[in-house]
C-alpha cells in the first residue's frame, strides 16, 4: 500500500467481516441443526449452539443416503462436466477466433443462443434424446425409407450424465474473449517458423491458457456438483444417482418423521467437497481470472 | 491385477452405456416413488420383504423426487418408451392418468392374472376416489385424511375437555384460548390446508366442490366452491389469520413444528402427521374428528395422497410380477404393518379388522380416527371424491386466490370468484383435449 | 453458471491494455463484417484460412449441441402452438391460442412486471455488495485469501439447499433474522406481505450470486496497474477518491459484462431459490417467469402454454442481449 489509512482499513475489515458472517450464517444453522437429535430440533425457538450429537448423524446420513457410492459419482460427473466443457470449449473457441471460413459467424451464434432456453422447458425431448442417441440417426434412416431399429440407450451411465451438460456458450465465449487478447506476434512468428495451426494451438495457445482453464476447471466443478434436476430425471439406477439426490432423499417431506437434523447433516457432508475446492483453490481462481489478460 | 482390470471394465461399461439387467433369472419390475425420508425407508422394506417372500421377481423401488418429479420422470420415460411399471402419483393426478391412455386398469390386470384380491373391500371413499366405472384404476397405497390434533394440556387451561365438534363452537374455544394466554396461537395453518380445511370441509358437510357429482358424471363439470358453504369457512379463516388465532408457518418451516412445540393449540392435519406428533418432546396431544357446522350433518371425509398405477407398453411375464407385487400390497397383513409403522389408513376393511382385533387402537386410539371418519354415513355425490381434469393446476390456482385473501388483498368472496373462474378456463381446456374419452 | 463465465474475459479485455480484440472490433470495417456470415468481427488478425480443420474443431461442441439443445429445443418449442396431453397421445393444433391466452391473462402480465423489478433490484444490490466487498479485499493486507475464501462459500452451496436455509432464517415464527427485525420495529411477514417476498427473495437471489460478481471484481482490480494508483497517491488522492477516480473506470468492462450477466442469472437461474423460498408467493408476488415456466411446464404439466411462454422468453432476453452487446461495445471504454 501507499500510505497508511488506519480508519479505512479498520473499516474494511469490518466490513469484511460483516460480509462473511453473513455467507456463514446459514451455513452455521446448518452445523448447529445437524448436531442435535430430531426431538430437539423440533422445539421452539430452535437451537443456537451445536449439540453433542454430529458425527453420529454424520454416520447416519452417510450410511442411510449412500453418501459413499454417491460421492463417487457426482465426481466422476463433476469432473467430467468441467473437463468436457472445457475441452469442447478450447476447441470451438480456437476454431472462431483464428480461421477465417464460412459459417464463423453462424457457428458462433448457434453456440451462443444456446443460453437462451431454461432446461425445464425442454426436459421431456431432451430425455428421449439421451434414452436413445441414435434417435436422429433413426429419423434420417426412415426418411431414406429404411426402417432401422437403432438403440443406444445411455440412461444410468456416466455419459449419459455428462454428455448433455458440456457443451458451454460461456466457456466457449470466454476463451475466445482470451485468444483475442493474445498478442499477434505469437501466432505470426510460429507461422514464419513454420508451424500449423494445430502445432501453435498445442505448444503455444494451450500452455498460455492454463491459468484461465483451471479457474474455470473450479467454476465448472461446482456447477457440475450441484446439478439436480438432470441426473435425478436421467438415472434410474440408485447406484447411479449423485450426492445432492441423495441429500434430496433425506429432507422429510410433510407426512413423515420430520428428520431436519439429518438432513442438515448430509447438506453439510454434499457441501464439503464444493467448499474444500474453493477454499484450497481460490488463489488460483483469482489468478486464472486475473492473468487471463498477461 | 485381474481385479484391476475387472473394475476397469466394469467402469468403462458404466461410462457409456445403460448398466445391464442384474439379475437375468428374474423378472424385473421398476417401481418409482416419491416417498423420501423415512417413509422411503419404509417403501425400501415392503420391497425387500416381497422380494424375499418369492423367488420369480425382483422389484426394484427407485426414489424419483416429489410427486411433481415423479410424474414428470414418468411422462418423459413413457415417451421415451423406457416407462417403469409401477409409479406412485398423487390423487390430484387422477384424472390426467386416467385419460392418458398410457397404463393399465389395476383390477382389470389383477381379474386377468387371477389374484385374489376383494375389491368389495376396500374402505369405501378410498375406492371411490380412484374407481372408473365401478373398477379401480390404480392400487390405493398411501392414503390418508385430515383429523384435529389438539393440546390437551392447553384446552384444559382454558376449561375446556375436549375441542368441541362444529366449527361455531370450536371457533370460540381457540379465540378463549388464545385470550387466556394458554397457547399463543389457536391453530397453526398445514400446507395443504386447501385439503384439509376446504375440500374437506365440503366433503363433511356435504357441499358441492364442482357440477357433474364433483366431475364424475362427465369433463363438462364446473368449479362452484364460491356459491357455497365455503364461502363462509374461508370468511372464518381469514378472520383467525387476522386476528392471528390461526398462524400460516410458511417456506422454511414446518406447520407441524408450531403445534408440536406448543405455540399453538390444535392443528388440521393428515393422519400421517402422527408420525411426527408422537415424536415431539414432552407434547400432551389428542386427536379427534374435523368439526362440522352445527346444522349440518356430518359425512364422511375425504381421502390424499397416492396410488400406484401400472404403464402400458410392457412384457406379459413382467406384468406378472406386477400384480403379485400389487396383490402384496393389497393383502391385509402388509397393510396393517404399513398402517402402524406410517400412520397412513389401512385400505381394507380386513387389515382394519384386523388392527382392531390385535388391539392396536387400544393402546393407540387416535389411530382410528381416521377410519372411524372415512366411514361416517354414506358416501354423497359431494363426498365420494373429486374427479377433476388438471387438478393440480386448479388447485394452485385457488392457492394463489387464498393467499391474496389471507393477505386482505380481496374479500373472500373475490378470491373464490377468481379462483372459479381461473378453475373452469383449465377444466374447459381439459375437456377438449379430451373429449369423448369420459 | 451458465451464462456467467464469459465476465473474466472482460477483466481480460481490459487487463491487456488497448486490446486487439478491442481494436478489431472498434474498426468500422469489423463491425459491418459481423453480420455477413464469417465476417471478421473477433478475428484474429494472424488467422488461418482453411475450411476443414476449423470445422472439424467446432464438430464436438455442435454435435453436442445438436443432440442435447437444438433437437429438443425445437420440439420443446413446437408444442408452443398445441395442446396436448402430458403423454403425448392426444394432441391438437391450436395456432396461435396458447400466446393469446397467455397475452390476455392477468397472472401473465403481473409475472412480467415482478421479474422486471426483481431482475432490477438484483443486479443493484449484488453488484454493490460485491463492489463494497471487492474494494475493502483490495485494501486490506492481513487475511485476504481468508476473506477471499469465506465470500466464496455460496458459491459451493447448492441452490436446493441455500433456498432452504434462507427461508428458515426469515421465517416470521421462528427464524432467528425475522426476530431481529421484529425487535427492531419492523413488521415482517413474508409469508402474507407481498412485498416482503418480494425483498425476501431478491436478497436470497443477491446472495448466491455476490460472491460470483466478488471474484471478478477482486480480479479486475488486483489488474489496476499499481503505477496508476501510485501516481494518483503522489498527487494527494485519497483512496476513496483513487477508486472513484481511477480504479472504478478501469474496471468498467468488468462492470458492464457482470450487468449483463446478473441479468442472465436473474432471469434464468433462479428458479430454484425461488423455489424453496416463496414458490412464487405470496399471491403470485414473486412469480417471475422462469419459475412460471417451470411451474406450469414442470408441476402442472401444461406443455403448450409453458413453450409458449419459453418462446416469449427468449425472444425477449435475445432481444436484450443484443441491445446490451451493442451498448457494451459503444460505451465501454477498453483503452484506459
Amino acid at each position: 500500500m501507499v500510505e497508511r489509512t488506519r480508519g479505512l482499513d479498520i473499516a474494511c475489515h469490518v466490513l469484511l467481516i460483516l460480509g462473511g458472517l453473513l455467507v456463514c450464517l446459514p451455513i452455521w444453522f446448518a452445523f448447529v441443526v445437524g448436531s442435535h437429535t430430531t426431538a430437539d430440533v423440533l422445539t421452539l425457538p430452535p437451537p443456537w449452539l451445536p449439540g453433542d450429537r454430529f458425527f453420529e448423524n454424520a454416520a447416519t446420513a452417510w450410511q442411510k443416503g449412500n453418501l459413499g457410492r454417491l460421492f463417487v459419482n457426482s465426481f466422476v460427473v463433476a469432473v467430467g462436466i468441467a473437463g468436457g466443457k472445457i475441452a469442447v470449449s478450447l476447441l470451438s473457441a480456437f476454431a472462431i477466433a483464428y480461421f477465417r471460413f464460412r459459417w464463423r459467424m453462424v457457428a458462433f451464434w448457434l453456440i451462443f443462443v444456446s443460453l437462451m432456453l431454461p432446461v425445464e422447458v425442454r426436459i421431456l425431448p431432451t430425455y428421449e434424446a439421451v434414452a436413445n442417441v441414435a434417435l436422429p440417426l433413426q429419423w434420417l434412416a426412415g426418411l431414406a425409407g429404411l426402417s432401422v431399429a437403432l438403440d443406444w440407450n445411455m440412461m444410468n451411465s456416466y455419459g449419459g450424465l455428462i454428455l448433455p451438460l458440456i457443451a458451454s456458450a460461456t466457456a466457449t465465449f470466454l476463451f475466445r474473449q482470451f485468444f483475442l487478447t493474445v498478442p499477434e506476434e505469437l501466432c505470426e512468428a510460429a507461422r514464419i517458423d513454420g508451424a500449423g495451426a494445430l502445432r501453435f494451438f498445442r505448444s503455444i495457445l494451450l500452455p498460455l491458457s492454463v491459468p484461465n482453464m483451471v479457474a474455470l476447471a473450479i467454476i465448472l466443478f461446482l456447477y457440475g456438483w450441484n446439478q439436480y434436476l438432470w441426473p435425478l430425471l436421467f438415472t434410474t439406477d440408485k447406484s447411479m444417482a449423485t450426492a445432492v439426490i441423495g441429500l434430496k432423499s433425506l429432507i422429510p417431506q410433510s407426512d413423515s418423521e420430520p428428520a431436519w437434523n439429518i438432513a442438515m447433516n448430509a447438506a453439510l457432508l454434499v457441501m464439503l467437497p464444493p467448499v474444500a475446492v474453493v477454499m484450497v483453490l481460490q488463489r488460483w481462481l483469482v489468478k486464472g481470472l486475473v492473468d487471463a489478460g498477461k | 491385477m485381474m481385479l484391476r482390470r475387472s473394475a476397469l471394465a466394469g467402469l468403462m461399461a458404466a461410462a457409456f452405456s445403460a448398466a445391464p439387467a442384474l439379475a437375468q433369472q428374474k423378472v424385473e419390475v421398476q417401481f418409482w416413488h416419491a416417498l423420501s425420508g423415512v417413509l422411503g425407508e419404509r417403501v425400501d422394506e415392503i420391497v425387500k420383504r416381497f422380494n424375499v417372500s418369492q423367488d420369480k421377481y425382483t422389484v426394484v423401488a427407485t426414489y424419483k423426487g416429489n410427486y411433481d418429479e415423479v410424474i414428470n420422470a414418468t411422462i418423459a420415460a413413457y415417451r421415451a418408451k423406457k416407462a417403469p411399471q409401477i409409479v406412485q402419483i398423487y390423487e390430484r393426478g387422477f384424472m390426467s392418468m386416467l385419460l392418458s391412455g398410457a397404463i393399465v386398469p389395476v383390477q382389470d390386470l389383477l381379474t386377468e392374472k387371477k389374484k385374489d384380491v376383494d375389491f368389495g373391500d376396500f374402505i369405501k371413499p378410498v375406492a371411490s376416489y380412484y374407481q372408473y366405472k365401478g373398477k379401480l384404476m390404480s392400487m390405493p397405497f398411501n392414503s390418508s385424511t385430515p383429523i384435529l390434533f389438539y393440546n390437551r394440556a392447553q384446552f384444559e387451561k382454558a376449561g375446556f375437555k375436549e375441542p368441541a365438534d362444529t366449527w361455531g363452537e370450536l371457533e370460540k374455544q381457540l379465540y378463549t384460548i388464545k385470550q387466556k394466554g394458554a397457547a399463543e396461537c389457536g391453530s397453526s395453518l398445514a400446507g395443504d390446508y386447501f385439503w384439509s380445511l376446504m375440500e374437506n370441509y365440503s366433503t363433511v358437510n356435504d357441499q358441492p366442490w364442482g357440477t357433474k357429482s364433483n366431475g364424475y358424471d362427465g369433463l363438462d363439470t364446473q368449479f362452484v366452491y364460491n356459491k357455497t358453504r365455503l364461502v363462509g369457512q374461508v370468511t372464518r379463516l381469514q378472520k383467525w389469520v387476522n386476528d392471528g388465532v390461526i398462524q400460516i408457518a410458511g417456506q422454511g418451516l414446518s406447520p407441524e413444528q408450531l403445534f408440536t412445540s406448543g405455540k399453538c393449540a390444535t392443528f388440521f392435519a393428515s393422519t400421517a402427521a402422527h408420525g411426527g406428533i408422537e415424536k415431539a418432546k414432552d407434547l400432551p396431544w389428542s386427536a379427534t374428528y374435523l368439526p362440522h357446522e352445527a346444522d349440518l350433518t356430518a359425512h364422511n371425509s375425504s381421502i390424499g395422497g397416492a396410488t400406484l398405477w401400472v404403464m402400458k407398453g410392457h412384457r406379459a411375464e413382467e406384468y406378472d410380477g406386477v400384480a403379485a407385487f400389487l396383490a402384496f400390497i393389497a393383502s391385509p397383513d402388509l397393510q396393517l404393518w404399513w398402517h402402524k409403522v406410517t400412520g397412513y389408513v389401512p385400505i381394507t376393511n380386513k387389515a382394519y379388522q384386523l388392527a382392531k382385533a390385535e388391539g392396536y387402537y387400544k393402546q393407540s386410539p387416535t389411530r382410528e380416527i381416521a377410519i372411524l371418519q372415512l366411514n361416517r354415513g354414506t358416501p354423497t355425490a359431494n363426498s365420494q371424491g373429486f374427479h377433476f381434469g388438471n387438478y393440480t393446476q386448479t388447485t394452485f390456482a385457488l392457492r394463489e386466490e387464498m393467499e391474496s385473501v389471507f393477505a386482505n388483498k380481496k374479500t373472500p368472496q373475490q378470491g373464490l370468484d377468481d379462483a372459479v373462474r381461473r378453475g373452469n378456463e383449465i377444466l374447459r381446456q381439459f375437456e377438449k383435449l379430451n373429449a369423448g374419452k369420459y | 453458471m451458465q451464462g456467467s463465465t464469459s465476465v473474466s474475459a472482460l477483466g481480460a479485455r481490459h487487463a491487456s491494455g488497448a486490446s486487439s480484440s478491442a481494436a478489431a472490433e472498434r474498426e468500422p470495417g469489423a463491425r459491418k463484417g459481423a453480420r455477413a456470415a464469417g465476417g471478421t468481427a473477433g478475428l484474429k488478425r494472424a488467422h488461418y484460412r482453411e475450411a476443414r480443420l476449423p470445422l472439424l474443431l467446432l464438430l464436438p461442441q455442435l454435435l453436442v449441441l445438436l443432440l442435447f439443445f437444438f433437437i429438443p429445443a425445437i420440439r420443446a418449442l413446437a408444442q408452443a402452438f398445441v395442446l396436448t396431453d402430458p403423454f403425448g397421445n392426444s394432441v391438437q393444433f391450436v395456432w396461435f391460442d396458447n400466446f393469446r391466452a397467455l397475452l390476455t391473462s392477468p397472472e401473465y402480465q403481473s409475472s412480467v412486471w415482478v421479474t422486471i423489478w426483481f431482475t432490477l433490484a438484483q443486479n443493484a444490490i449484488t453488484l454493490a455488495i460485491a463492489m463494497v466487498l471487492a474494494f475493502a479485499t483490495d485494501r486490506v493486507v492481513r487475511a485476504r485469501g481468508l476473506y477471499r475464501s469465506v465470500i466464496l462459500l455460496p458459491y459451493a452451496i447448492a441452490p436446493v439447499i441455500a433456498g432452504i436455509l434462507w427461508a428458515f432464517l426469515f421465517n416470521p415464527s421462528v427464524g432467528p433474522i425475522a426476530f431481529l427485525l421484529k425487535g427492531m420495529g419492523i413488521a415482517w411477514d413474508p409469508i402474507r406481505s407481498g412485498f416482503d417476498a418480494f425483498l425476501l427473495v431478491t436478497f436470497a437471489a443477491s446472495w448466491k450470486h455476490i460472491c460470483y460478481d466478488y471474484i471478478f471484481l477482486v480480479a479486475a482490480l488486483l489488474a489496476v496497474p499499481p503505477s496508476l494508483v501510485e501516481a494518483a497517491a503522489v498527487d494527494g488522492a485519497g483512496p476513496l477518491l483513487r477508486f472513484f477516480r481511477i480504479g472504478l473506470p478501469m474496471i468498467s468492462p468488468t462492470i458492464f459484462f457482470l450487468l449483463a450477466m446478473n441479468f442472465v442469472y436473474g432471469f434464468f437461474e433462479t428458479f430454484a431459490i425461488i423455489d424453496a423460498v416463496t414458490k412464487g408467493g405470496p399471491g403470485g408476488a414473486t412469480m417471475i417467469l422462469v419459475y412460471k415456466v417451470y411451474l406450469d411446464g414442470f408441476v402442472h404439466i401444461d406443455l403448450g402454454s409453458s413453450a409458449a411462454q419459453s418462446v416469449l422468453m427468449m425472444i425477449f432476453a435475445l432481444v436484450l442481449t443484443m441491445v446490451q452487446f451493442r451498448y457494451v461495445e459503444r460505451n465501454v471504454n477498453y483503452d484506459v
